[in-house]
């Protein structure tokens, strides 16, 4: 049962609905009745219902996918908040009972309970109503076509790779034979949205931000492709299925997995901090630094487009950790009794994980700095990493005698 | 050099009158306008001063009075056989309405701000100085404020 | 990209406190700076001439506010050279320990907003949490936490209370081992090193000229420490050394002065330790504190940054004639040209967050 046959089936059912809808619409209105009775004859269709399925599963890809973003973003304000020493956001519904039972009660208002306890997870809703909720100022001198398309495009690019990515061979909204590489071109389209938005603030300060982020982007994208080139020759192809496949099936001693992490361990480290530098986390983030230039390229920024920057950088790094797992990590293998997508999720996090505490332990690397590591330093670790498995294909024949590799070649 | 040798020394440079000493380690005098600063160069050059602590002007009614402060760090000048640090303490005085001297910016790049200063609160003016303007009180403020004759009022209209 | 003058203007999340700093940028490179002041000047010196002397302390306090124990005790120490009032034994070694406590509360202050800087925000919340420790034990015989008043002219206000020494003792041992942990995390970290070494260099000579004294002078290599140099109080009495640290032969960077203020921390805690094992029994004040003065006197005092100094000319009066209060920021400031020049953009929040600034004495 994949995700595409569930959604089949939902649209099956939905079909009972909508077309006598449609057919009742067909009898009402003149103008209107024509598109009607064509569109309810087009979903009674194969096509029609195939194009319904394709609609549910990208929503309910989504819908994961923004769910693991509330989750991600709210993982990371708790953990850094443990790492320095306190507690965190703790507005919840517990909490707001609490408030509740103060403000209600016989207490009175002086005796309001100090610490009220929960989780946090309201802390996200009532940071997106704030960001709602602010007026949105577009600079007089800016160009107001490009500033409104900077974020857009930025947030585009980073939602689409959402749908993009399987968290298991079942669950999957897209099956593009090219998988991977649709992931890491949609990876590389945030550049121009930076470019545009930095440019477009008409402030000198942006302007050197966006530049900078546009550098460090496109400087790191050779060694990160460099990286995964690695793994595709090994399994000899761009689909994540394929990927994940040849790394389960490869074993070594006592059928133990050998996940691409093990030979290509050079290529893990190197796609790690590609990844980091690709999405703009510490220690790699100066361009968006508070220090520096004041948040960089999104300084004339405020409400809702700020805030599509900021869960953009997440779904991102969310999207990262995806790609790593998926290339390194074994992606949706596992022991049976947990499900796949359970599996991959599990790893995806661990490396989120790794990637907040690596953020609240370091301090920031200059940017020329940056370029140097990017050029001199990850460029050819990469190669090295292509020749080891060049050495270990070549000479496959004797290397089955340690490691199980499947016939891919 | 002890520090009574440098006593000696300066009281028989020209322009040098009433010499003394602050508890041990501080050497006073006043000093001629007019040959301020071959002395100041020669303090820093020969006898090694070469940190200039502060430059205070002050608003003695009938004239006004330069202090200067300077530090020897490197032990070029010692108290005895203990560790501290000898000081000068150069007044020059200046009539009221120019009050004008060389400046000594050249010499120690520390000197460039207090002149500033100097000039801001007090309008005392340095000549020579590369960048003389306000430091603490914004452009086109009008007045010097630490003057004793400086009356908030009249100058309230031009600022 | 032709040379352009960006100013990192007087609200910025950088610059610790209220100053502007033009930078002329030739791509990403430095090659010019001009730093504006005045934003914070309250005109202590005039007000100063209005209030009779033992009202000043609470202006004196208030001149830099992360470090207001020193200023106060250098215009204390000034007016009392001016009135020749002896001051008790005991008094001494109270003012010691409080310095020094002031001391790591600065310099504690001081970390904690230069991690930001760097980009390392987890830093600025251990070094803050720490420093909550000190201000605590601050808060016990003066009352306050931030503008104590308590050094007053004679002595001080109060006397130590009861339990205060093994409150410190604690404070202190905790504090110890948290600065090994800070150690390893901060120093041995490869990317704080990148950030720091080999940049803002200046020489030791290029100091001395230029003004700026202080653990940045240590930072190069100059063992000179008004404690020692110039003493006051008991730190002629007390068993301890200068720190000084260079990063190269009479030179030094942004790493050298952080390990310089890293090690006095350690320096004070060991003078507040030989302080109370030294400390005799005995009153806190003078008897009798003279109300008027005349002529005219000066003092240097070791304060977090540098060298405060105050110069002050008595008429007769109750109240100062001319008072004059030099701040080691001031120089330091205007030094700006010269060890910003050649490095990048991107240095500049290292650089300046080196030198610890603070306006507040800086532009009285």
């Amino acid at each position: 049962m994949t995700l595409f046959g569930a959604c089949r089936i939902m649209a099956e059912l939905s079909i009972r609905i909508l077309i006598p809808i449609f057919e009742f619409q067909e009898g009402l209105f003149p103008p209107f009745s024509n598109p009607a009775g064509w569109i309810a004859d087009w979903l009674a269709t194969d096509g029609g219902l195939d194009t319904m399925a394709w609609f549910y599963a990208v929503n309910i890809a989504l819908m994961v996918g923004m769910t693991n973003l509330i989750l991600v973003i709210h993982l990371e304000r708790k953990i850094a908040a443990r790492i320095q020493d306190r507690r965190g956001p703790m507005l919840s519904f517990r909490a707001l009972r609490e408030i509740g039972e103060d403000l209600s009660g016989n207490a009175p208002s002086w005796k309001f309970k100090k610490n009220y306890s929960g989780i946090g997870i309201l802390q996200n809703i009532a940071d997106g109503l704030k960001a709602l909720t602010k007026e949105l100022i577009i600079p007089t001198k800016a160009d107001k076509f490009l500033f409104t398309m900077g974020p857009i495009i930025f947030i585009s690019s980073s939602v689409f790779l959402l749908a993009l990515f399987p968290l298991s061979d079942r669950f999957a909204a897209s099956s593009a034979p090219a998988g991977l590489m649709v992931i890491m071109a949609a990876f590389s389209i945030a550049p121009i949205g930076i470019l545009t938005s930095g440019w477009a603030s008409n402030n000198k300060y942006s302007m050197i931000g966006g530049m900078r982020s546009a550098a460090q982007l496109m400087s790191y994208e050779i060694p990160l492709l460099l990286s995964m080139a690695g793994v595709f020759l090994v399994a000899g192809s761009f689909d994540p299925v394929t990927i994940v496949e040849q790394q389960r099936e490869s074993t070594w001693l006592f059928g133990l997995p050998m996940w691409n992490i093990i030979p290509q361990f050079i290529g893990f480290v190197v796609f790690m901090v590609c990844i980091l530098a690709e999405v703009e986390r510490v220690p790699f983030d100066l361009p968006e630094a508070e220090a520096e230039l004041v948040e960089g390229w999104t300084t004339e920024y405020s409400g809702i487009r700020f805030m599509f920057f900021l869960m953009a950088e997440y779904i991102r790094g969310f999207a990262g950790a995806a790609v790593a797992t998926i290339l390194f990590l074994g992606g949706w293998a596992g022991p049976w009794p947990v499900p796949p997508e359970i599996w991959f999720l599990i790893k995806v996090y661990l490396i989120i994980i790794f990637w907040i505490f690596i953020r609240w332990s370091v301090p920031r690397i200059r940017t020329d700095q940056i370029l140097v590591l990017g050029w001199k330093k990850l460029l050819p670790l990469s190669l090295i990493n292509i020749l080891i498995v060049i050495f270990m294909v070549e000479i496959y024949p004797y290397f089955t005698a340690i490691v199980n590799l499947p016939e891919v070649f | 050099m002890e520090i009574k040798e440098l006593i000696q020394e300066l009281s028989a440079f020209k322009g040098v009158s009433n010499a003394s000493m602050i508890r041990d380690n501080v050497v006073k005098l006043d000093i001629d306008k007019n040959s301020s600063k071959e002395f100041f160069t020669k303090l820093r050059d020969d006898f090694g001063f070469e940190h200039c602590s502060l430059i205070t002007a002050i608003d003695n009614q009938p004239e006004f009075e330069l202090v200067y402060h300077f530090t020897s760090i490197n032990k070029s000048v010692t108290v005895g056989s203990t560790d501290m640090s000898v000081m000068t303490e150069v007044h020059v005085f200046l009539e009221r309405d120019t009050p004008t001297i060389e400046s000594i910016s050249d010499l120690w790049g520390g000197a460039n701000w207090h002149e500033r200063e100097a000039f801001d609160l007090m309008g005392i003016y340095f000549v020579g100085h590369p960048d003389l303007r306000r430091v603490l009180l914004p452009e086109g403020f009008a007045g010097h404020p630490l003057r004793k004759d400086y009356v908030y009022e009249i100058h309230e209209e031009e600022w | 990209m032709a040379e352009m003058w960006i100013s990192m203007g007087p609200q910025h999340p950088m610059t610790h406190g209220l100053w502007t700093l033009k930078v002329k940028v030739d791509g990403e490179t430095i090659t010019d700076a001009d730093p504006e002041l005045g934003y914070l000047h309250r005109s202590v010196e005039k007000m100063g001439e209005r209030r009779k002397y033992f009202m000043n302390t609470t202006l004196t306090d208030r001149l830099c506010y992360a470090s207001s124990t020193t200023w106060t005790h250098c215009y204390v120490l000034t007016v009392e050279e001016l009135m020749n009032v002896e001051i008790p034994e005991r008094a001494k070694y109270v003012r010691t320990i409080m310095l020094e406590l002031q001391r790591l509360a600065s310099h504690l202050m001081w970390a904690g907003s230069y991690m930001p800087d760097l980009g390392h925000i987890t830093g600025a919340l251990y070094f803050w949490r720490d420093r909550e420790l000190f201000l605590n034990l601050l808060e016990v015989p003066s009352g306050s936490r931030l503008l104590y008043n308590y050094i007053r002219i004679g002595g001080v206000k109060r006397d130590l209370p009861d339990g205060f020494v093994e409150k410190a003792e604690r404070v202190m041992k905790l504090f110890e081992q948290r600065l090994d942990e800070y150690s390893d995390l901060f120093e041995n970290s490869k990317i704080f090193r990148m950030r720091t070494e080999d940049v803002g260099k200046f020489t030791a000579a290029q100091a001395q000229n230029l003004g700026i004294t202080g653990p940045n002078m240590r930072g190069c290599g100059t063992k000179f420490d008004l404690r020692r140099n110039d003493p006051y109080e008991i730190y002629e009495e007390i068993d301890w050394d200068i720190q000084t640290r260079e990063a190269g032969p009479g030179y030094g960077d942004c790493f050298s002065r952080y390990m310089v203020r890293i090690d006095e921390m350690k320096e004070s805690m060991r003078i507040i330790r030989d302080c109370f094992k030294k400390m005799p029994k005995g009153p806190t004040l003078a008897s009798t504190i003279p109300v008027r003065a005349q002529g005219e006197a000066f003092r240097r005092t070791e304060d977090s940054r540098g060298e405060a100094l105050m110069y002050i000319v008595g008429d007769g009066t109750d109240r100062p004639y001319r008072w004059k209060i030099k701040s080691p920021m001031f120089t330091t400031i205007s030094a700006a040209p010269h060890y910003l020049k050649g490095y990048k953009v991107a240095d500049i929040p290292a650089i300046m967050g080196s030198v610890d600034i603070c306006i507040g004495e800086t532009d009285k």
